[in-house]
């Protein structure tokens, strides 16, 4: 009974997990590096729309003023830093990025302290279904995130910008020559999928706390979601962070928690090893 | 630095007042020379400047007493920065040019471990607060003492107060420090022996939940489950406890425990009956008072306590040693501070009695102030707390 309860307990924090995973695949489909200050702009995020919890606003005001801290701020790093590097490479950009990540972190430190701090939320005891308990919370946090995800899928599938953004993943040139102008759909992307991220560092700070290494601390399975699922595949995105979700949490019934972080580097290992473009390969949607 | 103007007329009036008094004479031409090397800047910046005030109070009275060996103490007081760097710089200066024979009150771990070897090398004898396991294993040959109880003894007080609450199967879940193993072996040598099984689990501090792990610890069905981590992961351990609906003690480390947790927590039953646990100075002890006065606070930090019983202790060894030496300090300050003789809590007080040929035993602001041969203090009191609406209300000090 307690595998399927840690399994429950997987699905619930790769759903989180699915959040952020989904804007880090949609940014590298697009400006094909991999953006490392995802830590950064997730703490971000958090303490936007801790911020703005605090002030009063509902859940859904807060985790758009998350979503928008978040997306403003990746996209003036790349902007002024990862994208003038990119033409030298994916390597420098993402370097430059982890810098970022590095700033964003401090930024925060400066302005809040080390402290961390939690939403103002009630705590409930969990609900049980015969022996596997749920939380009252976490259902509602899943709620949102699968929300949210449906909107993502459902906004590159049907809209046009969706459309653009998909083609220009699949091929910069030919989109370009379709008349998409990769520069729009490169700025679009940022924001999108920096928006992403920082409502996840939300979502995940809500039922624990945030401090400003929030985000630093989801980033090694948040890459490995991506990479496991295949970087730059949406959904390869969410499929590898409920894998790695799940991954996580067995890990604790069969080797102990301490070994946790080692669940992400074995899955990039293994990925890389055995099929470096991921389970279910590079396309975008 | 305030400049003292030397004129003919005060060299004169000064010469006079030191021929009416020939005891300053005697003194002033030998004082013995100890130091307090204390964060005055840096992160120990709260603690530093109090430690110092509370040194030189002591080394104060005991001048107006008639110094120690007919001599007078100068203290010289500098400043570690809570750097390893400056403080190795500071503790070249105080042993080479102030040429003292103490150093006192070093509060940083990494402080000490840095200066520790200039002062074996140097025989000046080191008194330390600082908590590391490792410092008291470094090959000090004597030269070192440090008041501030060692994580090993810290858990064996938790490990009896875990019985004491009436445990009969404890859980201790912490996360990977370099105090993990220590505190595994400890309570499950001291558990057993009260009639408690102990099992435990370590978790990753970077999870964002612990509801697995607190399914794991249930499973066991513990009457007491010991949180010992830091704040951040201590709060969403006991989020999850609370929502895993867990009735039993739950207790940790008033480090981690505290006001900020709470506050955060925003949830007073989530926490409510929470034991919290701390080494506490000699609270209401007489030589606590005496430290209360001198700094002109009424709760004295722990570090400021032990920094008042180092200058009482390594004063009263010079006075047995009868020599103003490092090697004199390291020979003869337990025959200060343990056995069987008059009771003392203070140097005044103790070097009558040494020049009167007693024996004398100090016990200190910071606690009894016995040491095993490592340099570690043998026992201390602790100060246990449980949280009641949302508040710390005193259990007991013992």
């Amino acid at each position: 009974m307690i595998v399927v309860q840690a399994l429950v307990n997987g699905l619930v924090s790769g759903t989180l997990l699915a959040v952020p995973a989904i804007g880090f695949t949609a940014m590298f489909a697009v400006l094909r590096f991999p953006n490392f200050a995802v830590s950064g702009v997730a703490t971000l995020g958090a303490f936007a729309g801790y911020l703005a919890y605090g002030a009063g606003l509902q859940m859904a005001g807060s985790l758009a003023a998350a979503f928008v801290a978040a997306g403003l701020a990746g996209l003036l790093f790349d902007k002024i830093a990862h994208l003038p590097l990119v033409k030298e490479g994916a390597l420098p950009a993402a370097i430059a990025s982890i810098a970022t990540g590095l700033v964003l972190e401090n930024v925060v430190r400066l302005g809040f302290g080390n402290e961390p701090r939690g939403y103002d939320r009630p705590i409930a005891r969990d609900v049980f279904f015969g022996e596997i308990r749920v939380s009252p919370q976490q259902l509602e946090t899943m709620g949102l995130a699968l929300a949210l995800m449906l909107a993502v899928f459902a906004a590159l599938a049907f809209t046009r910008i969706g459309k653009a953004m998909r083609a220009t993943a699949d091929n910069p040139d030919l989109a370009a020559l379709k008349g998409i102008r990769p520069e729009r759909i490169a700025t679009l992307a940022s924001l999108i999928g920096m928006g992403l991220v920082g409502v996840g560092g939300m979502l995940l700070g809500l039922d624990s706390s945030i401090d400003p290494l929030t985000g630093t601390r989801i980033l090694l399975s948040l890459f490995a979601a991506a990479v496991l699922g295949g970087l730059g595949s949406v959904p390869g995105a969410v499929l590898g962070a409920f894998l790695i979700g799940i991954a996580e949490e067995l890990s604790v019934l069969v080797v102990g928690s301490q070994y946790r972080a080692a669940v992400g580097f074995v899955a990039i290992l293994a990925v890389l090893t055995l099929r470096p473009r991921g389970l279910l390969g590079e396309r975008a949607f | 630095m305030n400049k003292i103007r030397i004129t003919r007329r005060t060299t004169m009036a000064g010469s006079v007042a030191l021929l009416a008094n020939p005891a300053i004479v005697r003194a002033q031409a030998d004082p013995i020379k100890l130091a307090t090397l204390t964060p005055l800047t840096g992160a120990g910046g709260p603690y530093g400047p109090v430690m110092a005030k509370a040194a030189a109070s002591v080394v104060e009275e005991v001048n107006k007493a008639g110094g120690v060996l007919g001599r007078r103490i100068v203290l010289v007081s500098e400043d570690d920065q809570t750097n390893p760097e400056a403080a190795v710089r500071a503790a070249r200066k105080l042993i080479d040019v102030d040429k003292v024979t103490a150093i006192m009150g070093t509060w940083a771990s990494s402080v000490t471990t840095a200066v520790a070897p200039l002062c074996w090398e140097s025989k000046t004898f080191l008194c330390t607060v600082s908590g590391a396991d490792s410092i008291t294993l470094l090959p000090h040959q004597g030269y070192l003492i440090r008041t501030q109880p060692n994580s090993r003894l810290q858990v064996t007080r938790v490990g009896e107060f875990i019985l004491s609450l009436g445990a009969k199967k404890a859980f201790t879940m912490i996360p990977q420090t370099p105090f993990t193993q220590s505190t595994f072996d400890v309570l499950n040598q001291v558990l057993p022996k009260g009639g408690a099984t102990h099992q435990s689990l370590i978790y990753d501090d970077k999870k964002t939940t612990y509801r697995t792990e607190v399914d794991q610890a249930l499973r066991t069905s513990p009457d007491v489950i010991l949180a010992n981590g830091y704040t951040p992961d201590t709060v969403v351990l006991l989020k999850d406890l609370y929502r895993a609906g867990f009735k039993g003690k739950i207790l940790g480390f008033a480090y981690s425990i505290n006001q900020k947790l709470v506050d955060q927590i925003g949830q007073n039953e989530v926490v409510e009956g929470v034991y919290t646990f701390a080494p506490s100075s000699a609270e209401g002890g007489s030589a606590y008072e005496k430290v209360k006065v001198a700094v002109g606070s009424a709760n004295p930090d722990p570090y400021t306590c032990q920094v008042y019983d180092h200058v009482n202790m390594v004063l009263m060894a010079i006075a047995v040693g009868k020599a103003a030496s490092g090697e004199a300090i390291k020979d003869n300050i337990r025959k200060v501070t343990q056995g069987s003789g008059k009771s003392v809590d203070n140097a005044v007080d103790g070097l009558k009695a040494i020049a009167a040929g007693e024996k004398v035993d100090y016990s200190g602001a910071s606690g009894p102030c016995d040491f095993d041969e490592k340099g570690d203090i043998l026992d201390c009191k602790f100060r246990y707390e449980q949280i009641k609406g949302g508040k710390f209300t005193l259990v007991k000090i013992a």
